[in-house]
C-alpha cells in the first residue's frame, strides 16, 4: 500500500509532533511553517506518516491512500 | 444496536473527583459510553471513542462544552463553544499569539525563569511546591504574555479557578463561583487596549480588533479565553510534575541522566494525572458509539483521564514510566478544538521539568492535599519537605 499525505495548511499551527514523528517527511522550516518533503510514500514511510498523522494534536493531517 | 449501559456512579461527587481513576476503570470496563442517569450524561470513556468524538465536531457539537445551561448561554459566540465553520475564524484569532512559532521567542525568557525559581526553592531547603512553584510560574509567565498587572494580576487566580468551575453541573462549587467569574467576565467586558502592557499579547489583540483583523468587540472574548483556559490548567500540571517525582524519585534520575527525556516527561506527567477531568459535548444526531445507540441532543461527557489510562491503548496504562512518551495523549483534547495554548503549556511544562532535572537529585515530599473541583483536578496543597541538589 501507498499513499500520499496531505496538509490542510490553514489548521496546522505549527506543534511540530508530526516532525518529530517523521523527520524524513517533513520539517519546520525558519519560519516554523511546516514543509511536507515527501509526500507521497510507502513501504517505512508509510508507517512513519500514519505516526505523523496521529500526533498531529489538532488534525492538520491526512493520508490518502493512492 | 441497543440502548447503553447504566451506572450509578456519580461523576462529579467528592470523592470521585478527587480520586478518579477507580471509577473511571470501572465505566470503562463496562463499555466505551455508559449513561450516568445521577448526572443526566453519557460518558465516553474509552480512548478510541474519546479521539473520535474529539475529531468529528459535526456529530458531537462544542454548543453544550459546559454542563449547566447558564454557562453554555454565557459561552456562545466563542471559539471554545463554537463549530466549525464558525470555529474556524475565531480559532485562529484565538491561537495567532499562542503558535509554536509565535512563541518562539519565549522560550528563552520562560526557561530562565524557571531555572531561577527552581534555584531559590532548592537554596530554601524545603517548600510548599503549590503556592511558591505550581501558582507562582504560570502566573507571573501568564501575567507579562497578556500583559497584566496590578489588581488583575492580583485577581488571575481566583478568576481562572472560578472560570473552570462554574463550566460543572449547578451543584454548590459552580453556584458559588458564578460571582467571581462574572467578575472576570465583567473586566474582560470592559477592558481597553491601555489596560494591558505596551508589547504583550494582549495589546496585539486589541491593534488586531483596531485594524479590523478580528469583528468589534471580540478582543476582550480572546483575552477572558486565555486566562480562563490558561490558568488553573497550568498549575495543576506543574504540582502534578512535583509530585509525580517526589513519589516516582526513580523516574526523577532517569530525567536526569537523560535531559532529552523531558518533553516525554511532561507528557507522560499530562497523561498519568489529566489536569481535566472532563469535557462536555451534545450529539446532533442519533449516534452509534461502541455499539450502543446514543440519541441525538444527549449530554456526553468525555471522560479524558479514562482514555488515558485505557490498556486497550496503552500498556500497562497505571505505571507512570517517563520513557513512554505518550505524544498521542488526551489531555490537550484533539482535532479542531484541540488546547489552543498547548503551545505555551510544553514550553512551561518543559522548563520546570528541565530545571527540577537539572538543580535537583531527589526531593521527598507529604501527601498531596486535593480538594473537590468540577473540571480541573489539581493540588491544593503539597510539602517538599527535604531537597536534595544535584
Ligand atoms: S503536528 Fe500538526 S499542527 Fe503541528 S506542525 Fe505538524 S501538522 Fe502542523
Amino acid at each position: 500500500m501507498s499513499g500520499r499525505i496531505e496538509l490542510d495548511r490553514p489548521r496546522c499551527e505549527g506543534h511540530g509532533l508530526c516532525e518529530e514523528a517523521a523527520p524524513r517527511l517533513m520539517h519546520l522550516d525558519d519560519d516554523g511553517d511546516l514543509v511536507i518533503d515527501v509526500e507521497e510514500v510507502d513501504g517505512a514511510d508509510l508507517e512513519a506518516a500514519k505516526a505523523a498523522v496521529r500526533v498531529c494534536p489538532v488534525a492538520a493531517l491526512r493520508l490518502v491512500s493512492a | 444496536m441497543s440502548t447503553p449501559l447504566e451506572s450509578d456512579i456519580d461523576i462529579w461527587s467528592d470523592e470521585i473527583v478527587v480520586d478518579p481513576y477507580p471509577a473511571y476503570a470501572e465505566l470503562r470496563e463496562q463499555a466505551g459510553v455508559v449513561h450516568l442517569p445521577k448526572n443526566d450524561l453519557y460518558v465516553l470513556t474509552r480512548y478510541d471513542v474519546i479521539r473520535d468524538a474529539l475529531g468529528d465536531p459535526a456529530t458531537f457539537s462544542s454548543t453544550t462544552l459546559g454542563f449547566n445551561p447558564m454557562v453554555n448561554e454565557a459561552l456562545q459566540g466563542t471559539s471554545l463553544a463554537s463549530d466549525p465553520p464558525m470555529h474556524t475564524q475565531l480559532r485562529a484569532t484565538l491561537s495567532e499569539n499562542l503558535t509554536p512559532r509565535a512563541l518562539r521567542g519565549l522560550k528563552v525568557v520562560i526557561d530562565e525563569k524557571a531555572e531561577k525559581l527552581v534555584a531559590e526553592l532548592v537554596a530554601a531547603g524545603s517548600f510548599e511546591a503549590i503556592d511558591s512553584l505550581a501558582r507562582a510560574f504560570p502566573l507571573e509567565i501568564v501575567a507579562d504574555l497578556i500583559g497584566f498587572s496590578g489588581h488583575v494580576k492580583d485577581n488571575m487566580l481566583r478568576w481562572g479557578q472560578a472560570a473552570m468551575q462554574v463550566l460543572g453541573p449547578m451543584n454548590q462549587r459552580t453556584q458559588e463561583s458564578f460571582p467571581i467569574a462574572g467578575e472576570l467576565y465583567g473586566w474582560c467586558s470592559s477592558v481597553k487596549a491601555e489596560d494591558l502592557t505596551p508589547g504583550s499579547i494582549g495589546r496585539g489583540i486589541f491593534d488586531a480588533e483596531a485594524r479590523g483583523d478580528i469583528p468589534e468587540g471580540t478582543a476582550g472574548h480572546i483575552i477572558h479565553q486565555y486566562l480562563g483556559a490558561g490558568v488553573d490548567t497550568t498549575i495543576a500540571s506543574i504540582g502534578n510534575i512535583v509530585a509525580l517525582f517526589g513519589r516516582h524519585p526513580e523516574q526523577l534520575e532517569i530525567v536526569c541522566e537523560n535531559p532529552d527525556l523531558v518533553p516525554a516527561a511532561f507528557a507522560e506527567v499530562l497523561r498519568y494525572w489529566v489536569p481535566i477531568h472532563i469535557w462536555g459535548r451534545t450529539t446532533t444526531r442519533e449516534v452509534e458509539i461502541d455499539g450502543y445507540t446514543v440519541p441525538k441532543g444527549a449530554q456526553i461527557g468525555l471522560l479524558i483521564g479514562a482514555g488515558n489510562r485505557d490498556p486497550r491503548h496503552y500498556e500497562n496504562p497505571d505505571t507512570f514510566d517517563v520513557r513512554r512518551n505518550p505524544t498521542d495523549h488526551l489531555s490537550f483534547g484533539y482535532g479542531p478544538h484541540g488546547c489552543a495554548g498547548q503551545g505555551l503549556a510544553r514550553l512551561e511544562g518543559h522548563a520546570i521539568v528541565s530545571a527540577l532535572a537539572r538543580q535537583v537529585q531527589s526531593i521527598t515530599i507529604s501527601e498531596p492535599v486535593r480538594v473537590p473541583s468540577n473540571m480541573t483536578r489539581s493540588i491544593e496543597s503539597l510539602r517538599v519537605l527535604e531537597v536534595v541538589a544535584a
